[in-house]
């Protein structure tokens, strides 16, 4: 079950009922839904969320404006729903401060995985700790816990195991990954990635030469298999 | 050189051609006629000297021949003999009102000009008498010159100069009116040409032609407002239909996934779901290809790595996933170096899934897929190659033609609504790449995008 509390804004009462049913059924409790604009507003005002669903076409005020409102006063996580799909429109709901961006038509699925990914990064938990085969990640103290011993990450092994426990389960290229620790112009550090590769699989993994957590994908990049999270 | 100025350049030459030929053939027929007409003066001359040989003296007495009074009556024509002091010693059908003595001057006169208005011959035999013949008035015409030599030498070195002047006259005139014909028409064939690829631009509407140029604008326009009333009724109906498909995923997604439901049923939502994605991916297409088409979509110019972008877009579809059936195998031709090109990496992966995608949707067996990246001398090259069923010759002709086709898959009598391929040309097209199909080996179909790198 999820606390977190969830505002969807749409015109559609279809649609409005639907995320609804999509949110309950993933099990989260408090899902409240909205109309227009100024309505989310007021509902806001009256009881704050810790999560907005925000459709962008809307009659009078549209998902942009009702966002620069948000964010005049909060920095609460909104995710863009709208039917217009280009990127223009994806860049302009970013610039105006949304955290990610969702084209109708979408599957409950993605945009169940949207939430949850902004809502991990948006409130961690205090004592998070990732489980692998034959360790444990501690985030919040950037350590691997492996056979009761504690060992420190450094801050770009913490940096890289952070981009493959987002995209947990998922290839994540070599360079999305150089870019992650060597910034913009990460061309040429395929080595340095493959030492800091190297490195956390000796902290996480129980044989790093046959891991079983963080797994080379040949020719594309890594990913990362998890156990289970606490 | 544009096909424009291709036109007019060939436009120019055949013209001076023209000139040259007609140059020519005036030439030809002047030479033509005058040797018909020395021919035919030859034929019908009345030679003085022949004559003067055949009127003889024997014993004093002048005697002419059979063959030089045919002559004088051939030619109507009189003739005398005067001796050394202008006398008149023999004449033949010589008019009686012409004197029968001549002074030296009068001798000097008509031998250069008329005797009485007759036009005369004169030869001068070795024996001190003169020989003349006369002719009708009216026959002959009989010119005198006397020029000094400085006067002919200028007058024929002025005639080719005047003659060269009027050929570079003419030329630079030929030139001048080509070059206005082409300043005008040019932009107004131009302006054809772009209409006839979809890209109207605007004509200054001036000059003669401004009403070619008006009327050309008005087509461009017609043709934008055409042209954006189809891409905006597109984008309103794919706008219009996503909200709808939002829910008809949504709830067969949750349908599929509800464990109170009979297997059946949640088969059968399952099949609307992957009908509704389907549909989903379409509207997505119809929207881009109409976007690329139109030049609606504002395509980024990033500096990026080619490695990269077949990395990524291998990358999603394998994390989308896929069956255990399809393998997708990546490598890159210079292991450990980047190949850069400027361009959208958006749009590359996308051209890329649409690739692998093809290949999956027309490989329902499964099969065996190879994504490569590589770089040549000022290309750099993505490579699909599958080992599937591959297509026929015909197809593949049709695939390597200019013929918009959107998927590999045979035709069968149907439409093909799929927009994968022509997407795909697309964007290598606004990248300034070029698509190629081949056959793989031993079996499949490979399909080679080289783009120019930076």
């Amino acid at each position: 079950m999820f606390e977190k509390r969830i505002l969807a804004v749409d015109d559609d009462p279809d649609l409005q009922k639907m995320l609804d049913s999509i949110f309950r059924r993933a099990g989260y409790l408090h899902i409240r839904t909205a109309s227009s604009g100024p309505e989310a507003l007021r509902m806001l005002k009256e009881e704050p969320s810790d999560f907005i669903i925000l459709d962008v076409r809307m009659p009078g005020m549209d998902g942009f404006a009702v966002l620069r409102e948000i964010r005049r006063t909060s920095r609460i996580p909104v995710l863009m729903l709208t039917a217009r799909g280009e990127a223009e429109d994806r860049i302009a709901g970013l610039e105006s401060g949304a955290d990610d961006y969702l084209a109708k038509p979408f599957l409950p699925r993605e945009l169940l995985l949207r939430v949850q990914a902004i809502l991990n990064r948006a409130y961690p938990e205090p004592d998070r700790r990732v489980e692998l085969a034959a360790s444990e990640v501690d985030l919040e103290r950037a350590e691997a816990i492996k056979g009761g011993q504690r060992i420190s990450l450094t801050a770009r092994e913490l940096l890289l195991f952070r981009k493959l426990y987002e995209n947990a389960g998922r290839i994540v290229t070599t360079g999305i990954l150089c870019e992650t620790i060597c910034g913009e112009f990460w061309q040429g550090y395929e080595t340095t990635l493959s030492t800091h590769i190297r490195h956390l699989r000796e902290k996480i993994e129980k044989d790093p030469s046959r891991p079983v957590s963080l797994l080379t994908v040949r020719g594309l990049g890594y990913r990362l298999v998890l156990k289970e999270e606490k | 050189m544009n096909s424009v100025r291709r036109f007019f350049r060939r436009y120019i030459f055949s013209t001076m051609g023209i000139l040259m030929l007609f140059l020519a053939v005036n030439f030809v027929l002047f030479a033509g006629i005058m040797i018909a007409g020395y021919e035919n003066s030859r034929e019908e001359s009345f030679s003085i000297r022949a004559f003067s040989e055949r009127v003889t003296r024997r014993e004093g007495v002048w005697t002419a021949d059979d063959t030089a009074l045919d002559m004088l009556r051939e030619n109507r024509a009189w003739a005398m003999i005067l001796d050394s002091k202008g006398a008149v010693v023999w004449e033949r059908d010589m008019p009686p009102e012409l004197p029968r003595s001549y002074t030296s001057a009068q001798v000097a006169s008509f031998s250069r000009w008329y005797l009485e208005g007759y036009p005369v011959r004169v030869w001068a035999g070795e024996d001190g008498f003169l020989t003349v013949a006369g002719f009708q008035p009216g026959t002959r015409v009989k010119f005198y010159y006397d020029l000094p030599f400085p006067y002919v030498r200028f007058m024929v070195m002025g005639g080719i100069g005047i003659f060269c002047a009027n050929l570079g006259i003419l030329l630079f005139l030929t030139l001048k009116n080509a070059r206005r014909v082409e300043r005008a028409m040019s932009p107004i064939l131009q302006g054809i040409q772009d209409l006839g690829r979809g890209k109207p631009r605007r004509l200054e509407e001036k000059g003669e032609l401004a009403e070619i140029s008006a009327g050309l604008n008005r087509a461009g326009d017609y043709m934008m407002k055409k042209d954006n009333t189809r891409a905006e009724w597109i984008r309103g109906v794919s706008h219009d239909i996503r909200t709808p498909l939002s829910m008809v995923l949504g709830y067969a997604g949750e349908l599929e996934e509800d464990g109170d439901l009979p297997p059946a049923a949640r088969q059968q939502a399952g099949i609307i779901r992957r009908q509704g994605e389907k549909m989903r991916a379409l509207v997505e297409n119809l929207n881009l290809t109409t976007r690329l088409d139109y030049g609606l979509l504002s395509v980024g110019r990033e500096e990026m790595d080619c490695v990269e972008i077949g990395r990524q877009a291998v990358s999603e579809l394998l994390n989308e996933g896929l069956p255990d059936r399809y393998e997708i195998l990546f490598f890159e031709e210079c292991p450990g170096k980047a190949v850069w090109m400027t361009g959208d990496p958006a749009l590359l992966r996308r051209m890329l899934d649409n690739l692998i995608r093809n290949s999956v949707v027309h490989n329902p067996e499964g099969c065996r897929i190879l994504v490569s990246v590589g770089s040549e001398t000022g290309t750099c090259a993505f490579l699909v190659r599958d080992g599937g069923i591959g297509i026929s010759d015909d197809r593949m002709a049709a695939l390597n033609g200019e013929r918009d086709i959107s998927s590999t898959r045979e035709g069968a009598g149907e439409t093909e609504h799929g927009l994968g391929l022509k997407i795909v040309r697309q964007i290598a097209a606004i990248h300034g790449g070029t698509v190629r199909f081949e056959r793989a080996l031993p079996r499949g179909l490979s399909v080679r995008i080289a783009f120019p790198a930076r």
